[in-house]
């Protein structure tokens, strides 16, 4: 079964949860991840690395508005176009533009949140252009015409058969499930593409203010395609994605790989600092870099400029039980899991837009231990919880709860105990109302106002992680 | 007020308030001293390229060391041979042999300093094709089918197994990304035992910053094409080539 992207958030969620399949392939998934990134992480001065990369961006913040402007004079003497863009609307007129003026027909693209954000490929297909994802993933779910599930494996929530059936419906792919008669169809049919596109699309994993480069990671090498093959090259990049020096973009690279697949180095790292030159054999005649706000410096201001720190490695949707139970499509939102539950509202016009989303949290911490900048997702989560209730949005009982959450998280021995006792009674209570918990009374009521209350489970969160740990043989 | 500058403005506006509570007054640069080396690999340059080998190895490329420039032809032509056999050998037919078979994309050759390369390759039958500019149609096209390609590099980093390629003059992008097989020629007078040891060293003389704009584009490659879309299983060779095997040789002879 899919989930209704548009129904509202309760059903999106009970869609997800009935669906075995999705759970498990997304589970399985994200178990594979978290393990990759624990085993890379550990096999480096790990800490290290996160405090240096939590170092560099908080610099980068600081001074945000002089590292734009050294980015833009660095990319304009390379050669490059740079184009400010506010919002949605401005953002797809401008890439449109880029296009009509280029009679591009064809455009090729390589993954990247930043062009979801802004519905680019809905955009550019309404003015009859012609836009194909490159990224094997992205293919698949635009040749199923669904959304992105995950930051860094958009197609995480189908399983083998799914995609067979896509390839045999839209591909006319002959039955087969074996993954390597897939991928050299996939390959040959973008092959096609690649050659023939005018322009080609991609996001920015980061940009190098004081050279003036635009990075792009992939393993499959559609990024450099994108970047190197058609005449035309647009770059769409949120504001805040920028590293001051080059040393500081291999930092953060490394620290990317491994946080999101646990590799060393992605297969490719593509630096683009400007258009081909006289007596170059290839390479973009044009390069345009789209500098996108889009609620950005709004965020900021409004105190959630921890967030723009995120490198979007997706650790924290791996790590994150919600996320591995209900997936990416019952968020509803561009960004999921506990990154995308804190940035959806902070970057709206009004946080109230997505007034669920700070609750599809168990705010157990999980994220934060992971997060390659060390975010405090959970804290950011409760922030915008309390500012909800303030802005009359949630129920005051919820402000109730906020206080006494923040103070029994304070507390672990409290927090433990307590848990267990909730344990107990929650279950009682479950049983007797045949399963899960729709209506507690206030102030228990602001929890249920969002989402059913599960029986809490017989063991901890914490008193599972600390088993699981131990099966791996840590302490 | 243009949408640059109301976009700066609101971020000056809001680091001007005194009770921000994000990012702290007080964020320092990462210093060049501070910064950390992420992955090490210690040793002579020997075994810094036996590193590099196993490095690649774990990521699904391939690698011969070797002590000599002339080992080192010997192993590009035996290698290209190979590669043209296999070619010909996965084709069910008989007389499998097509006319784009001895096509191979190259950088100009001569920047391997392995002297008579290009000429032993051609009297082999092989046509080195150099293309001059891959956005004329006719170019572009006679690329297309092309099975192999060789370059050189910028520069390697033994304790990943990753190797950096540039895209400028005469190097194409397109003779280390389109083919199927790439034969990438390192020698050591390239092999660094990290990224950061190199741009360190780009830094102290001076060229980095150069160095990267100059580029248009630079790639930081390691190992071949992959994917795990299709349900986390491992597939190679998706948009970028399937085989990256790397010949290394010793130009230094400490
Ligand atoms: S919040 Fe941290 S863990 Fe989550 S995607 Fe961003 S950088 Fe990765």
């Amino acid at each position: 079964m899919q989930v209704d992207f548009h129904a509202p958030y309760k059903d999106r969620v009970r869609q997800a949860l009935s669906d075995p399949n999705l759970r498990s392939a997304v589970s399985r998934a994200t178990d594979r991840m978290s393990d990759a990134r624990h085993t890379s992480m550990d096999s480096i001065e790990g800490q290290k690395l996160r405090t240096q990369v939590r170092q560099m961006k908080e610099h980068v913040l600081r001074n945000w508005p002089e590292y734009l402007e050294q980015l833009e004079t660095n990319l304009t003497s390379n050669g490059c176009t740079v184009h400010w863009a506010e919002g949605i609307e401005d953002a797809q007129a401008i890439v449109k533009d880029i296009a009509l003026q280029n009679s591009a027909k064809l455009i090729v693209k390589s993954k990247s949140m930043a062009t979801e954000e802004i519905h680019l490929n809905h955009a550019m297909e309404e003015a009859g252009l012609r836009v194909v994802e490159t990224d094997l993933g992205e293919y698949i779910i635009q040749l199923a015409d669904e959304p992105p599930s995950h930051i860094v494996a958009p197609v995480i929530h189908k399983r083998l058969e799914e995609i067979a059936e896509v390839f045999q419906e839209k591909l006319d792919m002959p039955p087969t499930r074996e993954p390597t008669k897939m991928t050299s169809l996939a390959r040959a049919r973008l092959r096609q593409e690649f050659f023939a596109a005018t322009m080609g699309i991609s996001g920015c994993n980061f940009a190098i203010a004081e050279t003036g480069t635009i990075c792009i990671v992939t393993n499959e090498g559609n990024g450099r395609m994108v970047s190197s093959m058609p005449r035309v090259y647009v770059a769409v990049m949120g504001i805040e994605k920028l590293v001051p020096t080059v040393e500081d973009a291999y930092l953060q690279l490394q620290a990317l790989c491994r946080s999101a697949t646990g590799q060393n180095l992605t297969v490719y790292c593509s630096m683009t600092s400007g258009p081909r030159q006289e007596g170059d054999v290839d390479g973009p005649e044009q390069v345009h870099v789209v500098l996108l706000d889009n609620g950005r410096s709004r965020m900021f201001a409004r105190g959630y400029g921890e967030a723009l720190m995120c490198i979007r490695c997706g650790a924290c949707l791996n790590a994150c039980p919600v996320y591995q139970e209900i997936g990416g499509h019952a968020y509803g939102s561009t960004y999921n899991g506990p990154i995308g539950a804190v940035i959806t509202p902070a970057l709206a016009p009004e946080i109230g837009q997505f007034k669920e989303l700070p609750h599809a949290t168990s705010l157990c911490g999980a994220c934060r231990e992971v997060c390659p900048v060390k975010i405090d997702l959970p804290r950011l989560l409760l922030d915008l919880r309390s500012d909800l209730v303030q802005q009359g949005v949630s129920p005051k009982s919820e402000a109730w709860g906020i206080k006494s959450y923040a103070s029994l998280m304070s507390s672990r021995r409290t927090y433990e105990s307590l848990g267990k006792m909730a344990s107990i009674g929650s279950n009682v209570y479950a049983g007797l109302s045949g399963g899960n918990i729709k209506f507690m009374p206030p102030p228990l009521n602001g929890w249920t106002a969002y989402r059913d209350f599960a029986p809490f489970a017989p063991k901890s969160f914490r008193h599972w992680w600390r088993q699981r740990k131990k099966l791996r043989g840590q302490t | 007020m243009s949408v640059r500058d109301t976009i700066l403005s609101r971020l000056k506006a809001t680091l001007n308030q005194p009770d921000l509570p994000f990012p702290p007054q007080d964020s320092d640069p990462l210093t060049q001293a501070e910064r950390m080396t992420v992955t090490h690999a210690p040793g002579d340059r020997w075994a810094q390229a036996e590193r590099f080998a196993q490095e690649l190895n774990a990521v699904k490329g391939s690698c011969e060391l070797l002590e000599t420039e002339t080992e080192a032809r010997l192993s590009i032509i035996s290698r290209l041979q190979l590669w043209q056999e296999e070619e010909q050998s996965a084709r069910k037919t008989a007389n499998a042999e097509r006319a784009g078979d001895w096509d191979v994309l190259c950088w100009p050759l001569h920047q391997l300093q392995i002297e008579s390369l290009p000429l032993i390759l051609k009297e082999m039958g092989f046509k080195l094709i150099e293309p001059t500019d891959l956005h004329d149609p006719e170019q572009r096209e006679r690329i297309r089918s092309i099975r192999a390609g060789i370059t050189t590099v910028e520069a390697a980093f033994a304790s990943t197994g990753s190797f950096v390629v540039g895209g400028r003059g005469a190097n194409a992008r397109a003779a280390s990304l389109t083919p199927f097989r790439h034969l990438v020629v390192i020698p050591f007078s390239k092999l660094f035992a990290t990224g950061e040891d190199w741009l360190a060293q780009m830094r102290f003389a001076g060229q980095l910053d150069a160095f990267v704009r100059q580029s248009r584009n630079l790639s930081i490659v390691t190992g071949p094409s992959k994917s795990a879309d299709l349900e986390g299983i491992l597939t190679m060779g998706v948009h970028g080539p399937k085989v990256v095997h790397a010949i290394l040789f010793d130009d230094v002879h400490e």
